[in-house]
């Protein structure tokens, strides 16, 4: 399978839309940025059965973290037969889903040990376990995912980092790139994350090896690429150790901690404007907004979105903003009390969201179990799911609530970029229209944060719940 | 009011397929019911749910009036607005949880006495303010409050206490729900009580066919599943006399041996929440018997839970499809007159390997179908209750 990136801008930096295409021989694929990349844990969107993967037509492009399936060895995706071996085994279509896959999960924070020469620690729930560059190219050999993350050294332990870790993250990162990069029986859509952490230099220095034209027994290991950016698909940059590194450094010292969209920028100004740029765990649209705006990113991976909705936040933003006149939360937190005779659907803004649950559609056909099983079609379309039953299903731990603002906070953040790349499109003034957003909606996360917060009591009362539960054996029925 | 017809009948055993048709559309019986005890049905949605087949689901009413209550329930437009479920719905009376859940639960004349648990408060649900929570809730079928003791209690008299209370109860659910304007839409079911003592059942069965004029249906209570022995025995018994143009609901019994003998003695309802239940630990029901997901050994084994299974993937949607399947072969097998095979079928795949619960193997024989003619399977005392324990 081939991929392609085209950017409508040629310049290095600023808002751009363009479009990933995906050749396979059964079908093409083509995914219009800026957009979304869904985040899955274990193979599978969380609170997401299969089928509600078709009625939502934002979940195209997915990110697959590797390391929860090295519990078993082999990892069994690995053991799975057929053509699309990681599609098969997690249950994607590849008519219709592009898998990326990544062996760290890139919105995980904790600490690990150190990374070795030609190993990364990866974390299992099982513990620890080493992968070296040698197993990840197997690995991704054998599962054969459209996109595939070159390992990178990324250090897990706490910052700050010398500029002697900095060197050698840097050079580590380039020689395992070139060695997923070393001839194979098909050629990989690779992406390389920017090594360089909160170093500028560090970040163009990164950049720079990469560009370099390779010689003698370097160039001949990466044929026929005269340099590591020929055989890269696109760039890819994980905020949480930056924003950890960050933290750290203003702790120690209290000069102006540098910017993310700086730091993006050392390291992609040397490299080809015309590859594809993916920023992992920002949290807000208004984060969006501005590497959209400043840097020229193309995607974003939505595990943000899908965890507010594991919170119980519905999202209710749009981009153009229609300016209501008052400054307003992007979500309602449908825990809260003041839902529960709320019988509205999820989002106020127009036009009205069309996810599964705020348009839900009437199965076409049902399973007969025997002659005598007639469908009965409904006469009129299922009205939309309100608030109040959301808060109803958040109170009683009951999983749907989860599934239905997953669906629905996927689908408004597809709708937002849809927004990006219509005013872009469009030509109209983007920068005016990020303010404007900046203005109407609030970007401190507090809606997700209070919900963060209920949920935890929920999460704990629950527990004490159980435990009185099983006190009381096997009454419930 | 309901509208009962039955469509075809098994010629040796007493199974029926019948069709149920309510406020809310027909339902084609015998039938399992998923258990949506909180207006939801574990992570699915009611678009999913109808997708597999499924046209009457089952509320819990305790569970419904704690929350969202039923001023919220009102302003929705009811539970079927309120969850989008818009096939047929039953709520059960409130009283089995009422009991079983709260800790200082008594029995009155009058009603359940109970702490509230949320105030603290002294509550009493009696068969008036049941029905009316019902009426509430809106569910096209709607059962009576009982009073519910377990079958193995050895008390007699208390057992007996009970039988004769639940009559009387019958007759304010009755006067109470005739009086209330909803009977065109839904449909009062009484509960057949009298633990697992023939002579009670007897008495309370001819009592509750007094009333037949003012109930759509009967429900055989205070069993649950084959464990219990007896069980067959008294389902046997309620089915063979309540009357042919009622449906007959077998309440709290859900595994697939249990399921087939009730409707081969006559039952065309149950409801259970073990196939729900049971897939959040992994276990995926199978005609070869369950299997346990979670288990080492079906880790690297890529082939489906099952082959043949019309169902979108999951471990719940699956298990409400397989209840279904089994439920819809039933039907198909009772009108074609091949019932006692489709039972012979399914026993010899699901308990081929470990053998035949002797419980059902006495039961099936009762209607003339004798599991073990030309089959050289071992029959086993107990529940035979097949399960794959976790390691
Ligand atoms: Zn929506
Ligand atoms: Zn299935």
């Amino acid at each position: 399978m081939s991929l392609s990136f085209s950017a409508t801008s040629t310049s290095c930096f600023g808002a751009r839309t363009g479009s990933l295409t995906l050749g396979r021989p059964s079908a093409t694929l083509v995914l219009s940025t800026p957009g979304l990349i869904v985040a899955t844990s274990r193979g599978v969107v969380p609170h997401l059965s299969r089928d509600q993967y078709k009625r939502t037509p934002a979940i195209r492009c997915l990110h697959v973290p590797f390391e929860s399936f090295l519990e078993q060895s082999p990892p069994l995706p690995t053991l799975q037969p057929g053509s699309h071996p990681l599609h098969t085994f997690i249950g994607f279509d590849p008519r219709k889903h592009i898998l990326a896959l990544a062996l760290r999960d890139p919105a995980d924070s904790r600490e690990t040990p150190a990374n070795g020469t030609d190993h990364v620690s990866a974390a299992t729930e099982r513990g620890i376990k080493k992968v070296t560059t040698e197993q990840w190219r197997t690995y991704v050999r054998a599962c054969t995912p459209d996109i595939v993350v070159a390992l990178t050294d990324i250090p897990w332990t706490p910052p700050p980092f010398s500029q002697k870790r900095l060197t050698k993250s840097i050079e580590r990162s380039a020689a395992w790139l070139a060695h997923l990069l070393a001839p194979g029986p098909q050629p990989l859509n690779v992406l390389v994350h920017m090594a360089g952490g909160i170093s500028a230099p560090a970040r163009r220095a990164f950049a720079n090896s990469l560009m370099e034209t390779l010689h003698g027994q370097e160039a001949g290991n990466v044929l026929p690429y005269r340099c590591l950016d020929d055989g890269v698909a696109g760039y890819i940059f994980d905020l949480i150790p930056l924003y950890c590194a960050i933290n750290a450094s203003t702790d120690a010292t209290s000069s102006d901690p540098p910017e993310i969209a700086g730091l993006l920028k050392a390291s992609l100004v040397s490299t080809s404007p015309a590859k594809l740029r993916v920023v992992n765990s920002a949290t807000s649209p208004h984060e969006i907004l501005r590497l959209i705006r400043d840097v020229g990113v193309d995607m974003f991976d939505s595990k943000w979105a899908q965890e507010a909705a594991h919170f119980g936040v519905a999202f209710d933003f749009i981009f153009p903003v229609q300016k209501s006149g008052s400054r307003r939360d992007i979500g309602h937190n449908l825990y809260r009390a003041q839902y529960a005779h709320d019988f509205s659907r999820f989002a106020d803004s127009a036009p009205a969201c069309l996810c599964a649950s705020c348009a839900p559609v009437a199965p076409p056909s049902v399973i007969a179990h025997s002659e005598f099983d007639a469908h009965s079609p409904a006469t009129s379309p299922p009205a939309p799911y309100t608030r109040a039953y959301v808060h109803h299903l958040l109170q009683t731990h009951e999983m749907s609530a989860h599934a239905l603002l997953v669906m629905h906070n996927l689908t408004v953040l597809d709708a937002f970029f849809a927004g990006v790349r219509g005013v872009l499109q469009r030509g109209e003034n983007f920068e005016e229209q990020v303010d404007t957003f900046a203005e109407e909606y609030d970007e401190g996360s507090a809606i997700i944060e209070e919900a963060r917060m209920v949920w935890k009591n929920v999460e704990m009362a629950r527990g004490k719940g159980r435990l009185a539960r099983e006190r009381m054996g096997q009454k419930e029925i | 009011m309901s509208h009962f017809e039955i469509l075809a009948r098994c010629p040796t055993t007493r199974a029926r397929v019948s069709r149920l048709t309510l406020a809310h559309g027909p339902t084609i019986l015998p039938t399992f019911m998923p258990v949506a005890t909180q207006a939801a049905i574990k992570g699915l949605t009611p678009q999913q749910v109808e997708s597999l087949g499924v046209t009457l689901i089952l509320n819990n009413t305790y569970h419904l009036n704690l929350r969202p209550g039923v001023q919220v329930l009102s302003e929705a437009g009811r539970a079927h607005k309120f969850q989008g479920w818009t096939k047929n719905l039953l709520t059960d009376s409130g009283g089995f949880q009422l009991v079983s859940l709260s800790k200082f639960a008594t029995i009155t004349e009058e009603g359940a006495l109970f702490e509230s648990p949320f105030t603290g408060e002294p509550t009493m649900l009696t068969p008036e303010e049941s029905i009316s929570i019902q009426h509430a809730i809106g569910a096209d079928i709607i059962m009576q409050l009982d009073d519910v003791v377990p079958s193995l209690t050895p008390d007699h008299a208390r057992v007996e206490e009970a039988m004769e209370r639940s009559i009387r109860w019958l007759d304010r659910c009755i006067a109470y729900h005739n009086s209330s304007g909803n009977q065109d839409t839904q449909n009062l079911f009484a509960i057949v009580q009298g633990g697992l003592d023939f002579e009670l059942r007897d008495r309370c069965v001819r009592a509750m066919i007094e009333r037949k004029k003012n109930v759509s249906g009967f429900a055989i209570g205070g069993l649950s599943g084959g464990e219990e022995k007896g069980m067959e025995l008294n389902v046997k018994q309620c089915a063979e006399k309540l009357p042919e143009d009622r449906p007959r609901y077998c309440m709290g019994v859900g595994f697939a041996e249990d399921l087939l003998v009730c409707v081969a003695l006559g039952v065309d309802m149950a409801d259970c929440v073990f196939p729900t239940r049971t897939a959040r630990f992994g276990v995926a029901l199978t005609f070869q018997g369950p299997l346990n997901l979670r288990l080492a050994k079906h880790a690297k084994d890529f082939a489906p839970i099952d082959a043949d299974c019309p169902c979108p993937t999951s471990v719940t949607l699956h298990n409400i499809t397989f209840q279904a399947r089994l439920m819809g072969g039933a039907r198909d097998a009772i009108s074609n007159g091949t019932f006692p095979e489709y039972l012979r079928t399914f026993f010899a795949r699901y308990f081929g390997d470990v053998g035949y619960p002797e419980w059902c193997v006495n039961a099936l024989r009762s209607v003339g179908v004798d599991l073990l003619e030309g089959s050289d399977i071992k029959v086993v005392p107990g529940s035979g209750a097949k399960w794959e324990y976790s390691e």
